[in-house]
């Protein structure tokens, strides 16, 4: 985690007031109790003892480490109030409170989990005071998919295996697997990562696409593998996979904007043109049927064909 | 060496925590190196002014008091600064914890774990290892250049400009913006406000704003309503909200979202169903997605658009 001046200092001053209280406390639990590595604690560690009130009067924070415990030998130096735990800043009570609210209404949380978050939400309000004003200016609302999520929640907690049928959209149609659930996250909606034994591979599900599902008495047996990051996006295109490449009117620039693409080019109507990478570049047709006259697929030739020719068919039964 | 920042923001906060009395700028001066450091008075008067701003940012609360001389004293006073009593026990202190990794913005994410560290120096415990959450990660992307501008704005009630694309429009348009509130439906974020020129309320996709957003001097002028509907807004534009319904042949086998949606289904064989449908903006072009596998049967206006649609892809 990179660290800046401003989360640094606003560090400072709470592990200030937290070593205040314990001394000789341990690194390690330091650490952990702050959310951060022991490098960046032994950082910290490093800058506190130059800081203090006066700097010509050498009234300077006598905090000192070995590595593994954290010693303070003038804890009354910095003043007497300093020691305090200071209040909410209006963004860090933002931070946590819309988070807090977003996740309490998640469909697929555990009731007693949904509990204590509404129990901390109401207390950390209160302790925010007005700082917590300007949290209404902000909200998350995730999607309402809980039909499917207890099974597939009961399936982690019991690592079991399941049985799905599931809707493919880039080939319309439903297919039946079984798949070893590894999480579950929501960005958005929500997915459940798994290893599917169908294919032997790991996919990606989002739960309301899933028709039918059913717990099996199989344990899951999911290979170990890596999780993804998640911050890097849900698609991420293999560097080998075929290339498309859209081109829209002004109509269609939204594809920029639900495809993630390697490039869009400004056209001089005002369209894009859209290059993308995807597996399966068939399931793109979808897309080309969708855009009409707002857009075309410019490459390869025979995705473009499989669409005017699937428009032309159904044309077909309109008489045409 | 440059002093480190967050050194010199350190000794600022020690400081004005510190005192009992307000400090003049010139004992504050004299009391931390790097302003001894920091060379003539314009580069410490700046220098100064920008360290107090983000010591207010991180929640300080920093009086200025002028004394009989006419010389500005600062002080952080002990009261105005504390968190008042909160006793969180390590079940809530778990549930925070989730909450506060959902942050995919740095701003955020480092405001979210600021505000842990708060709460942990204040008392609240670790949450234990018997407490086991629920297996599900919430992550809220914020990746659009104008979400910290707007977050920030929205906060301090400031008006903005900046120029913004519509969905289908050529070219992007100024607007002026007395932003209200920022929401993520499905993993994308919007802005609610009043358009000044337009004068009416308005909500803005953040992904189509163009260049940088920026900040215009002044208060508002329109009342900020209670409840501001953004997802209402949303679904509409998403064609979610059906006015009629519609109806339509469906291969047997093919298009399983319009069966989840539909109102009623009904096998006529030959490899076909009819299927009953809500019908809102934006059916047509959904329709099409299915090629020959939907047969649009009514009202005709429906037939219509999506057999131009068809052509349009046809004419290649």
């Amino acid at each position: 985690m990179a660290t800046n001046a401003i989360d640094q200092t606003r560090r400072m001053l709470s592990l200030v007031t937290y070593l205040r209280e314990r001394p000789g406390a341990r690194v390690a639990d330091v650490a952990r109790a702050f959310g951060i590595t022991e490098d960046e604690l032994i950082a910290d560690l490093t800058v506190l003892p130059m800081c203090g009130t006066s700097f010509r009067g050498g009234d300077l924070l006598d905090i000192d480490t070995d590595g593994e415990h954290i010693w303070w030998r003038n804890p009354d130096a910095a003043g007497s109030s300093s020691g305090a735990p200071l209040r909410l800043a209006a963004d860090e009570a933002t931070a946590l409170l819309v988070a807090a609210r977003a996740v309490a209404t998640l469909p697929g949380l555990r009731e007693s989990d949904r509990q204590a978050l509404l129990r901390a939400t109401a207390k950390l309000e209160a302790a925010a005071g007005e700082a917590a004003g300007a949290s209404s200016r902000l909200s998350v609302t995730f999607e309402s998919e809980g039909g499917v999520f207890a099974d597939v929640d009961r399936a982690i907690s019991e690592r079991r295996r399941l049985w799905l049928r599931y809707y493919s959209p880039a080939r319309d149609e439903l297919t039946e697997r079984e798949v070893d659930p590894i999480r579950l996250f929501a960005v958005g909606h929500t997915y459940m990562e798994a290893w599917c034994r169908t294919s032997e591979a790991r996919r990606t599900f989002r739960l309301d696409r899933v028709a039918e599902i059913r717990l099996l008495d199989e344990a899951a047996d999911p290979p170990q593998l890596e999780l993804r990051d998640l911050s890097e996006g849900l698609v991420q295109p293999a560097a080998g996979d075929p290339e498309v490449v859209v081109e829209t009117g002004p109509g269609g620039r939204w594809v920029a904007e639900y495809y993630p693409h390697d490039s869009a080019e400004e056209l001089p109507d005002g369209g894009l043109r859209i290059t993308l990478r995807t597996p399966d570049p068939a399931g793109l047709r979808r897309l080309a049927l969708r855009l009409g006259g707002d857009g075309r697929i410019a490459s390869p030739p025979g995705l473009a064909e499989s669409a005017r020719e699937s428009a032309c068919r159904a044309l077909a039964a309109y008489g045409e | 060496m440059a002093i480190a920042k967050a050194e010199r923001l350190m000794n600022l906060a020690l400081c004005l925590l510190g005192t009992r009395r307000p400090l003049s700028k010139r004992e504050l001066r004299s009391s931390i190196e790097a302003y001894i450091e920091a060379g003539g008075d314009d580069a410490f008067n700046r220098m100064f002014e920008r360290d107090k701003d983000d010591l207010r940012e991180l929640g300080l609360v920093i009086e200025t008091v002028e004394s009989v001389d006419g010389e500005i004293g600062y002080r952080a006073a002990r009261d105005s600064n504390r968190l008042p009593p909160v006793s969180l026990d390590a079940e809530e202190a778990a549930a925070l914890s989730l909450a506060a990794k959902v942050w995919q913005q740095a701003r955020l994410a480092g405001a979210a774990s600021g505000a842990l560290q708060k709460l942990r120096a204040a008392g609240m415990p670790l949450a234990g290892e018997g407490y086991g959450h629920s297996p599900l990660e919430p992550r809220i992307p914020a990746h659009e250049p104008a979400f910290e501008p707007l977050m920030l704005a929205c906060r301090d009630r400031r008006p903005v400009v900046f120029d913004y694309r519509k969905s289908s429009a050529v070219r992007p348009e100024s607007r002026h913006v007395e932003p209200w509130v920022l929401e993520c439906c499905r993993g994308h974020w919007y802005l609610a406000g009043w358009d000044r020129e337009r004068r009416a309320e308005r909500v803005f996709r953040l992904s189509r704003i163009t260049g940088r957003v920026r900040s215009r001097a002044g208060a508002f002028t329109a009342p900020v309503p209670d409840q501001v509907t953004v997802r209402e807004t949303v679904e509409r534009w998403a064609g979610e909200v059906a006015t009629s319904t519609a109806r339509i042949r469906l291969r047997t086998g093919a298009g399983y979202p319009l069966r989840a949606r539909a109102v009623a289904v009904r096998e006529t064989g030959a490899g076909w169903d009819e299927l009953e449908i809500p019908y809102g903006h934006g059916l047509d072009a959904w329709l099409v997605e299915f090629g020959p596998d939907v047969v649009v049967l009514g009202p005709d206006e429906l037939r219509t658009d999506v057999v131009e649609r068809l052509r349009a892809v046809a004419k290649g």
